[in-house]
């Protein structure tokens, strides 16, 4: 479970002050897919880097499982499985040993390390690749990498930044069903998307953000009726104000 | 586990993987260090031993007006030459070390018995590459100035020792590992140099290199303190460079047992127990250098920015030995506290073996853990800054 409530973020620039978040507030419940909508620039990545601690807000306050990560940074970390916008590899160790050097920091044992490894790599079909120096992936391997790298400690929350980015249709596809599968274990599975498509096929709940504001959230229905269409396409572009970003 | 213990185990993992930084730390600079003294040294010794023994040209102007002078210095190894046109235009030009010119009153002042002028023409600002020769030539002239003196006392029926009232007689109690040749000297610094910037692409590359490669952010999104994670970073970038600051001495040791024995003044036929001595001297200094290096990364923007401050960096070691080049000063207990120039005293004293007492050990250990800790607090809280991770 995140809530996530008033969260305010802004940053110096030389020209002044940008403030990229301004007072979103939404929950994530367990057992539901939910999905961060909005365009490019919205705020979502700042709102996400807040929630896992990279950054502390201004203003507002997150709670993962009831715990607050400018509290509790270390317990947060460990309930959040996090894929960052950022999910470079070490390209000198191979998939494996990614995976098992976060499972480490993440305190987990080297059997429990090897059982992981297994299921996940089972679920993202790595077998191929796994043993592999990571030199070279391409770009559907490494995001598969990234995600079994996030996920070895069995996290309750599942927090994933723009996971689909750069993915061709086969590993997206693979990619929705892993996610299902989260989402059936019962998990709080949290994700950013600009790709309005992949979060209408996805998502129980929606949270449409822009301009660092959240404006519109439920269900892809309630969506539809709020705004009186009837396609979720149309329907978007109307609480986002503007077609811009929506499409890059 | 630690999350520190994971974190360095990983980067040296990492590390050792890297084909070109294994080879640049424990082939290229054990090697080529080693060598480059030694053959420095080598070139120094055989040109200073030829200059002494080759037959000296020397260009003459007015040799016949001291037709006596001339044939003493033809019988001492000297080849008497024509003098240039322009003799001062010549030594300028490096053409001759040394000019001699005799007075075109010599002749006269001689039979007069009053000092007869000689000169020589020479450029004092090269030392390096006429030192040898002007030393020589004035050897030679006051050689020739004595011998002439003594026969005109003998022929005034005086001894030659009333002109005597010194005798001035040498003893050098420099311990034959204490002579200070030119290995001895660039030793301290090439090791300070290595020990300070020896692990830099390794510390550049686990910070600057994981944040360019977009690793970082994940990472910091373990439970692993910020704290643990430079720990780590610090401590793989330390452990790989003091291994190869130890292959390095090492090789110090083969190369010159490997030496011809003709230039056994290079010898660093140090004991082995003085290597440990060494690495212990140069213990906090890797450390520092690998806590500098991994504050640098977190503090510059990229890998490039990073690299860019290394020159400064690279100055820093040769500070002491300079300033002992400008003022050479009787070691002080406080001066085994200030980086660089303690461990450089340090590391002059252990090779003439000389013995250190347990407080000299434990003020500079102790000075350069102090600083240690400080840079680290510093490169901790350039982890906690929010830029590091969220560049993009």
């Amino acid at each position: 479970m995140i809530e996530i409530q008033g969260l305010r973020k802004s940053f110096k620039t030389r020209s002044g002050g940008i403030v990229a978040v301004d007072g979103v507030s939404f929950a994530a419940r367990d057992g539901e897919i939910t999905g961060l909508l909005g365009p490019n620039g919205a705020g979502k990545t700042t709102t996400l880097r807040m929630l896992y601690t990279l950054m502390a807000p201004d203003e507002g306050r997150v709670l993962v499982d009831g715990l607050d990560p400018m509290v509790q940074p270390g317990d947060v970390r460990r309930r959040l499985g996090v894929l960052p916008d950022a999910r470079g590899l070490y390209k000198r160790l191979t998939a494996r040993e990614n995976i098992a050097y976060f499972g480490r920091l993440h305190g987990l044992d080297e059997a429990g390390i090897r059982a992981r490894t297994e299921r996940l790599g089972a679920a993202l079909g790595m077998q191929d690749f796994i043993d592999r120096a990571t030199e070279g992936f391409s770009q559907g391997q490494r995001t598969k990498t990234a995600i079994a790298r996030a996920l070895v400690h069995d996290p309750r929350n599942v927090v994933l930044d723009e996971p689909t980015n750069g993915l061709d249709v086969m590993t997206t596809r693979a990619l929705r069903r892993f996610l299902a599968e989260l989402k059936a274990e019962g998990r709080c599975v949290l994700f950013s998307s600009h790709i309005m498509q992949e979060v209408a096929a996805l998502c129980d709940r929606i949270v449409v953000i822009a301009h660092g504001r959240v404006v519109a959230e439920g269900t892809p229905d309630e969506l539809r009726a709020r705004t009186g269409r009837s396609n979720l396409e149309d329907a978007f572009v109307q609480v986002i104000g503007s077609e811009e970003g929506l499409f890059a | 586990m630690s999350a520190w213990w994971i974190v360095m185990r990983k980067e040296l993992l990492d590390a050792f993987r890297d084909r070109r930084m294994v080879l640049m730390a424990f082939l290229l600079m054990p090697v080529a260090v080693p060598l480059l003294i030694a053959g420095l040294g080598t070139i120094g010794a055989k040109r200073q031993a030829e200059k002494l023994e080759k037959t000296l040209e020397l260009p003459v102007i007015g040799a016949e007006r001291a037709p006596n002078l001339v044939a003493w210095l033809g019988t001492h190894d000297v080849d008497v030459m024509p003098p240039p046109a322009d003799p001062d235009a010549a030594v300028r030009a490096q053409e001759h070390a040394v000019i001699l010119r005799i007075d075109p009153a010599y002749a006269e002042d001689w039979r007069a018995g009053r000092p007869a002028a000689v000169e020589l023409i020479y450029d004092s600002s090269r030392p390096m590459q006429s030192g040898t020769t002007i030393a020589r030539v004035r050897a030679l002239l006051g050689g020739y100035d004595r011998q002439v003196g003594t026969l005109r006392l003998i022929a005034r029926g005086i001894h030659p020792s009333v002109m005597q009232p010194l005798r001035v007689g040498d003893r050098d109690v420099a311990t034959p590992d204490a002579r200070f040749d030119f290995a001895q000297q660039m030793l301290p610094y090439l090791l300070l140099l290595l020990a300070f910037i020896g692990g830099m692409q390794l510390a550049i590359d686990a910070t600057a290199g994981e944040r360019e490669r977009q690793s970082l952010e994940p990472l910091l999104a373990t439970p692993a303190s910020r704290e643990a994670v430079i720990s780590g970073k610090i401590l793989a970038t330390a452990v790989f460079t003091l291994l190869s600051v130890l292959t390095t001495l090492v090789m110090f040791r083969v190369v010159f047992a490997l030496m011809p024995s003709a230039y056994a003044d290079l010898s660093m036929d140090v004991p082995w127990t003085s290597f440990a001595q060494l690495l212990v001297v140069v213990l906090p200094i890797v450390l520092l250098g690998a806590t500098v290096l991994t504050a640098l990364a977190a503090f510059a923007r990229s890998h490039r920015e990073a690299q860019g401050y290394l020159p400064l960096l690279m100055f820093l070691p040769m500070l002491p030995t300079l300033y002992l080049m400008v003022s050479p000063v009787k070691t002080q207990l406080w001066m085994l506290a200030v980086p660089f120039l303690g461990q450089n005293q340090m590391i002059l004293r252990i090779l003439r073996s000389e013995r250190m007492t347990a407080a000299e050990w434990a003020l500079s250990l102790g000075a350069g853990s102090l600083l240690v800790l400080a840079v680290w607090w510093i490169a901790a809280r350039l982890y906690h800054r929010e830029q590091l991770a969220a560049s993009g």
